[in-house]
């Protein structure tokens, strides 16, 4: 990358490096310069955010858990312990 | 618990230690309720991240099942040094691991797999050489309108699960552990064994693949 600038192809692949602030200080001024005058490129990221959030979204759906075997199985492993615990 | 995160983490990690927090009382009282909410909490990401390890869906759900018992077995002795779901990921990279090995997979998160080679946007959206801002947008993203509320559709959701599953599974792993389950980027590295600096590659290589997704399926549905 060039030294006085960022382009938008480049701060595609920083996105992420940015958002955690994973990069030296003059580096994320000219991504902060860049930011400042491109639309696009803050358009890009609010929907890797977006992005980021709507997987996080997706883990509190219904149909993640297990097939009922495997949760009964389980439930049976988890009584045996922790009744065998409490007669003890 | 865990020690605090010098950074905001996502919105959804605060919530979710309240949650695991309150479970382990429960759970340590032998609630079986508590249990079932916790594998149904858990299960899908457990075996997600066990997949980057082991060749099938099968040994991974082996290796999730193995981890359940040895969660079981271990609650009791559980220190609390780290978050209950840190503990519990931490259990399920090292069975994993060993099976991995024990398969003959090679260690998945060595080497990026050539996962730096494909830039997060194809380069035929950028003018070349030559154009008049080289570098630049030629095919700029158009801003997603309430991208939220779209995204509660049944089939948006459809889209975006097929995305993820669709990915590497080394990513498909960082990709949980960061947005789904909400760890933090060190504890990442050090459940996975993987550098920092690939740790974002993979993170952000997952989550520019499944932001192209939704942005096809939102033009498609506009």
């Amino acid at each position: 990358m060039s030294a006085d600038e960022i382009v938008c192809r480049e701060f595609a692949e920083l996105a992420t490096d940015y958002l955690e602030r994973a990069m030296p200080d003059e580096t994320l001024e000219l991504v902060e310069e860049h930011l400042a005058m491109c639309d696009w490129c803050r358009d890009y990221l609010a929907q890797i955010e977006t992005t980021a959030r709507a997987v996080g979204a997706e883990a509190d759906a219904p149909d993640t858990a297990p097939p009922a075997a495997t949760l009964q199985e389980l439930l049976d492993a988890f009584r045996a312990r922790a009744g065998g615990g409490a007669s003890r | 618990m865990g020690p605090s995160s010098p950074t905001p983490g996502t919105s959804a990690e605060p919530r979710a230690a309240d949650r695991d927090a309150a479970l382990l009382v429960s759970l340590r009282a032998g609630d079986e309720d508590a249990f079932a909410t916790l594998v149904t909490r858990y299960h899908a990401s457990l075996k997600r991240v066990a997949r980057a390890y082991v060749p099938t869906e099968a040994v991974a759900e082996d290796v999730v099942q193995e981890t359940w018992l040895a969660v079981i077995d271990g609650l009791a002795r559980f220190e609390e040094r780290s978050s209950l779901k840190t503990w519990m990921f931490h259990i399920l990279a090292n069975k994993a691991k060993t099976r991995g090995a024990r398969e003959r997979r090679t260690v998945p998160f060595a080497s990026l797999a050539g996962a730096e080679d494909q830039p997060a946007v194809p380069p035929e959206r950028f003018q070349r050489p030559g154009d008049a801002w080289p570098g630049h947008w030629a095919a700029p993203p158009r801003p997603w309108e309430d991208p939220e509320r779209r995204l509660e559709s049944l089939e948006a959701r459809e889209h975006l699960r097929a995305a993820i599953a669709a990915l590497p599974a080394t990513q498909q792993a960082v990709l949980t552990l960061r947005d789904v389950e909400g760890l933090e980027a060190e504890e990442v590295c050090e459940l996975l064994d993987v550098s920092a600096g690939n740790q974002r590659v993979l993170l952000h290589r997952a989550r520019a693949r499944v932001r192209s997704e939704l942005e096809r399926y939102f033009e498609e549905t506009t």
